[in-house]
C-alpha cells in the first residue's frame, strides 16, 4: 500500500527572511525528487547554468527534473494547474508571499483529496525578527506565520540566541523544529523516511531518528484520533497504515501541528513511521505512547 | 470632410459648465464637433440629422472607474442573489427572496443543463436566513446526483449538495477549517474561504482566472457596461500576460465594440522596477478602446470581512484588526518606484489605516520625485475623514469612493464592523468635495451591480436597504453625482480631455436615457432608464 497523494510543503516567512535561499537551496540539493515549487517573483531565483535545462517567461525547468513556476495573480488557480500536470510532480513546495498566512494556503492540502499536506516551514531572520514582531503594523502577521509553522528555519545567524527561542516557543506552543541557518532542511522538508535511510548522517545534519512499527494495532476512528491528539509534540512526522475493527483501515499522515486520518481498505496489518530529531525522539514519552 | 450626423434629443446634459444642456450634438469620425441647437453645426457645412434619439436624453458616456471584467463572464453561471439583476443578453433575473424560491429557481435552472452537468450558481446572499443556514439538504431537494455548487456574493463562502460533497471526497473523517459540519458529525454543505472551496472549484471547473479572459468574458463585459450607459469601464486587476493583450486587443479593436476598457495590472509577481518597465511599455500599445499603462496594487481586506485595516477603535465586535496583502514597507517601496516612473497607481484602500499608510507613502514618493502628475487614486477609501482627504488634495491623489456600499453593506457596518459614529461618515463624498478632491464614485462590479445611475442615487441619498440615511450630512447634490460618473471618474483615468462631457473635440461618448435625471425626484435617479449608449459615435441600443 502506497499512498499517491501528492505532497505540498508551504515555505513562510516575512520580506527579506530568506525563502528564495531556502527555494535555491532545495533546487540544488542532491534530493532526488522531481519538486515543482511556485514562487512569487522569479527574479529571485537563481540557478546554475549547468542545472538549468530551458526557461521561459514562467517557468524554468532543471535538469534533476525540478520545475519553479511564477504562481501568477490565483494561486490556487496555479495549485490546479499543477494538479492537471501529467506526470505530477513528486513534491509540490509553494513559497508564501511575505504577509500571507501559509496556513490558508496549506489548508488546500489539507482539503484537496489527491493531495497531502506536508508541512509548513517559516523562514524567520534572526536579526530582525523581534522588531518587526513589535510592530504594530506587522507584528500580528508575523507572529501567525510563526504560529502555523510545523519547522521553523532561522536564518542569517549561527546558532539561535535564547531570546529569539523562547519567542519561537511562546509564539508557538505546538513545539515546532526549529532549526538553524546552514543545516540542510531537504530531508525534513521533504519529509520522506526513505530520503533519510539514504543519507542516514551526514555531519551537518542535525540527527534525525525513525522509529518502525508493524503489528496487529487496532483502532476505529475516535480512538486513533484520540491517540495520535497526545502524540509528543515535538515528533515531526507519523505516517502508515491502521486496521479498523471492521473491513475499514485507516491511512495516518501526521505532519507538525496536523493530523489527517483516511478511511482506507482495511490494511492486512498496521505499520506506523514516527520521525523527528533525536532528541525528540529518544525520550521515555516517545516510547510510553508508541505501540509495540 | 467626413460626414457630420447631428443627433436630435429631447435633451443633453453636458456637464460642461460652458453650454450646461442642449437638443443637438454634431458628432463626426466619432468626435464631437458641436453641441447647441438644431443649427450647431451649420458652421461646418453639410450634416444629416439622425432622429433615433429625438425622444431621449443624452449625457456623456458614464465612466466606471473600478470594476472587474469578471462581471461580464460571471453570467457564465446562473444567478441565486436576492435582488433582481440583468444579465449581458438583458434578461431580468428575479431576485429570490426566501429559501423556497431559491430552491425552485435553481431548479429551474437544473432543467436547461445535460444530464448530470454541474449546476453552479452565485450571488447568493443569505440576508433572510436569520436562524438557519443554506445547506445540502435544501440543495439535494434541487437534485441528488447533479452536483450543485452556490457562490455566496462576496465569493468567500459556497453552499454544495451532497453531490458535490462527494466528489470533494468530504465526508464525517473530514477535518478541514472552513468545511463546516453538523451535529451530526457530517459536513453540512456549507464551505468557507478558498482553501476548503478548492477541491469542489477544481473539480467543478469553477476557474475565475480563465473566465474573465475569454472572447465571450470581453464581450460580455461590454455588455454589461452598455446595459448600465457606460462607455468607459475599468478591469482593476489584469495579469495582463501576453496572450490576454493580444486577445482584448483584438476584441476590443472591432468595428462596434461598445465600450473602452481600461485595465490596471496587478502590481505583484516582480520587483517594482520591472513590474513599471512593463506598465511602460503597455502604455504605449493602447489603443482607441483599450486604455493600457496603470497598475493596481491592493493593500489591506474589505470591512465587511474584517480583513480591512483599521485605525483605533477597530471593529465594534472585537474583531482583531485586518490584514495586508502588501506590507506597508513594500507598499511604500512600490509606490516611490512607480511615482518615480511615472506609472499611475490605482490602490486599493478599504480601512482609515491602509489609506493612512498610502498616503504617508505617497507624501514620501512626492518628496523624492516631486513635480510628477500621475495622479494616483485611492480606491475604495471608505473610512477616510477629512484628514486624509485635505493631504490628499495637497498631494493631487484622486479618490474613487464605493457609494453602492452604503445601500448594500450600511446597516451591516452599523451593527456588525465599525459601528454607528464611522458608518455615518463611510464614503464621505460631501467631505471629499468640500476638501477640494477630485472624487469617482463606483460599484466594483461584479461585487455590486454596474449601474453609476445607482451608484449617484447612492451618493445623493444615502440610503441603506433597511431604509434609513446613513450620514446625511454627506449627501452630495445630484449635479455632483452626475459629475462624479462623468468627468469625475475620467480625470480619476487621466481621459477627461477625451471623455466624461459633451463639449466640441471630445469622443462621442454618450449615455441614452429615457428621462433627465436633473428632473426627476432624487429618490429616483436609480429608475431612470438607460436605453443604451454612443461609443465613438455609433449607436448602441439596447
Ligand atoms: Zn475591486
Amino acid at each position: 500500500m502506497i499512498d499517491t497523494r501528492l505532497p505540498m510543503t508551504v515555505i513562510g516567512g516575512y520580506l527579506g527572511a530568506g525563502k528564495t535561499t531556502l527555494i535555491n537551496r532545495l533546487l540544488a540539493e542532491p534530493h532526488g525528487k522531481r519538486l515543482m515549487l511556485l514562487v512569487n517573483d522569479f527574479g529571485a531565483i537563481n540557478i546554475d547554468a549547468d542545472l538549468l535545462d530551458s526557461a521561459d517567461e514562467d517557468t524554468l525547468t532543471l535538469t534533476n527534473g525540478c520545475v519553479c513556476c511564477t504562481m501568477g495573480s490565483d494561486l490556487f488557480m496555479a495549485i490546479s494547474d499543477v494538479l492537471k500536470r501529467a506526470p505530477r510532480p513528486d513534491h509540490l513546495i509553494i513559497e508564501a508571499s511575505g504577509v500571507a498566512d501559509p496556513y490558508r494556503i496549506a489548508n488546500t492540502a489539507i482539503a484537496e483529496p489527491e493531495m497531502r499536506y506536508a508541512g509548513i516551514v517559516t523562514v524567520v531572520d534572526a536579526e530582525n525578527f523581534q522588531a518587526l514582531s513589535d510592530d504594530p503594523l506587522i507584528g500580528p502577521q508575523i507572529a501567525q506565520q510563526v504560529a502555523c509553522a510545523d519547522l521553523v528555519y532561522v536564518s542569517k545567524s549561527d546558532g539561535i540566541a535564547a531570546d529569539l527561542m523562547r519567542s519561537l516557543r511562546a509564539i508557538n506552543q505546538a513545539q515546532p523544529v526549529i532549526l538553524q541557518d546552514g543545516i540542510l532542511a531537504s530531508s525534513l522538508l521533504l519529509a520522506e523516511h526513505d530520503a533519510m535511510h539514504a543519507d542516514p548522517s551526514p555531519a551537518s545534519h542535525p540527527n534525525y531518528a525513525q522509529l518502525d512499527y508493524s503489528g496487529d494495532m487496532v483502532c476505529d476512528y475516535a480512538a486513533l484520533s484520540a491517540w495520535l491528539a497526545q502524540r509528543p509534540k515535538s515528533l515531526f512526522r507519523v505516517k502508515g497504515f491502521v486496521m479498523g475493527p471492521q473491513d475499514q483501515g485507516w491511512l495516518v499522515q501526521v505532519v507538525g501541528q496536523n493530523i489527517a486520518i483516511s478511511p482506507i481498505a482495511n490494511p492486512a496489518q498496521s505499520t506506523l513511521v514516527a520521525i523527528g530529531l533525536l532528541a525528540a525522539t529518544s525520550g521515555s514519552e516517545l516510547h510510553d505512547w508508541w505501540p509495540g | 470632410m467626413s460626414k457630420i450626423t447631428v443627433f436630435q434629443t429631447k435633451k443633453i446634459i453636458t456637464i460642461d459648465p460652458n453650454c450646461p444642456v442642449a437638443t443637438h450634438v454634431a458628432v463626426q469620425d466619432g468626435k464631437i464637433l458641436a453641441v447647441g441647437a438644431a443649427d450647431c453645426a451649420d458652421e461646418w457645412g453639410v450634416s444629416h440629422t439622425d432622429t433615433r434619439l429625438a425622444d431621449t436624453v443624452l449625457m456623456p458616456g458614464f465612466v466606471e472607474a473600478h470594476a472587474h471584467m469578471l462581471a461580464g463572464a460571471i453570467w457564465n453561471y446562473g444567478y441565486a442573489g436576492y435582488h433582481d439583476r440583468i444579465d449581458p443578453n438583458g434578461k431580468l433575473w428575479t431576485g429570490l427572496t426566501n429559501i423556497e424560491a431559491v430552491i425552485d429557481g435553481l431548479k429551474t435552472q437544473a432543467q436547461s443543463l445535460p444530464e448530470g452537468a454541474p449546476l453552479v450558481a452565485w450571488g447568493f446572499d443569505p440576508i433572510f436566513l436569520t436562524d438557519e443556514r443554506l445547506s445540502r439538504h435544501h440543495l439535494d431537494q434541487i437534485s441528488p446526483t447533479r452536483p450543485i455548487a452556490v457562490l455566496f456574493s462576496n465569493f468567500h463562502l459556497m453552499c454544495v449538495n451532497s453531490a458535490a460533497l462527494e466528489l470533494a471526497e468530504y465526508s464525517q473523517y473530514t477535518n478541514v477549517e472552513g468545511v463546516v459540519k453538523g451535529p451530526d458529525g457530517q459536513p453540512t454543505g456549507e464551505l468557507q474561504e478558498m482553501a476548503a472551496m478548492f477541491p469542489v472549484m477544481h473539480r467543478l471547473g469553477i476557474d475565475f482566472r480563465n473566465l474573465g479572459q475569454t472572447e465571450q468574458a470581453i464581450r460580455s463585459y461590454g455588455a454589461v457596461a452598455r446595459q448600465a450607459g457606460v462607455t468607459t469601464v475599468t478591469d482593476l486587476f489584469s495579469m495582463m500576460e501576453e496572450g490576454d493583450l493580444k486577445l482584448m486587443q483584438r476584441v476590443t479593436s472591432e468595428p462596434g465594440f461598445p465600450v473602452r476598457i481600461v485595465p490596471a495590472m496587478a502590481a505583484t509577481g516582480a520587483r517594482p522596477e520591472q513590474l513599471a518597465q512593463r506598465a511602460i511599455e503597455l502604455r504605449g500599445r493602447s489603443t482607441d478602446k483599450l486604455r493600457l499603462g496603470a497598475v493596481k496594487l491592493m493593500t489591506d481586506g474589505s470591512i465587511q470581512g474584517w480583513t480591512a485595516r483599521v485605525k483605533w477603535p477597530g471593529y465594534v465586535g472585537g474583531q482583531p484588526n485586518g490584514i495586508w496583502n502588501t506590507a506597508p514597507t513594500q507598499i511604500g517601496e512600490i509606490c516611490d518606484v512607480m511615482h518615480r516612473e511615472g506609472v499611475q497607481m490605482h490602490i486599493h484602500v478599504n480601512g482609515d489605516e491602509a489609506s493612512e499608510v498610502v498616503i504617508n507613502a505617497l507624501d514620501a514618493a512626492s518628496r523624492n520625485t516631486p513635480g510628477q502628475d500621475n495622479r494616483h487614486v485611492l480606491q475604495h477609501g471608505q473610512m477616510m475623514g477629512a484628514d486624509q482627504f485635505q493631504r490628499c488634495a495637497e498631494l493631487g491623489i484622486t479618490v474613487n469612493l464605493f457609494a453602492n456600499h452604503i445601500w448594500y453593506f450600511g446597516d451591516q457596518h452599523v451593527a456588525l464592523t465599525i459601528g454607528n459614529n464611522r458608518a455615518t461618515r463611510m464614503n464621505a463624498c460631501r467631505t471629499a468635495l468640500d476638501c477640494g478632491v477630485h472624487l469617482a464614485i463606483h460599484s466594483d462590479a461584479p461585487v455590486t451591480p454596474m449601474g453609476p445611475l445607482f451608484t449617484a442615487w447612492c451618493a445623493v441619498n444615502r440610503q441603506t436597504m433597511s431604509g434609513r440615511t446613513l450620514g446625511a450630512a454627506q449627501c452630495i447634490s445630484v449635479d455632483e453625482a452626475l459629475y462624479a460618473i462623468t468627468l469625475g471618474a475620467a480625470y480619476s483615468l487621466k481621459m477627461e480631455a477625451e471623455i466624461g462631457s459633451i463639449e466640441t473635440g471630445k469622443i462621442a461618448d454618450f449615455a441614452i436615457l429615457g428621462a433627465d435625471p436633473t428632473a426627476v425626484d432624487a429618490q429616483d435617479l436609480k429608475d431612470v432608464p438607460v436605453l443604451g449608449t454612443v461609443s465613438g459615435g455609433v449607436v448602441q441600443l439596447q
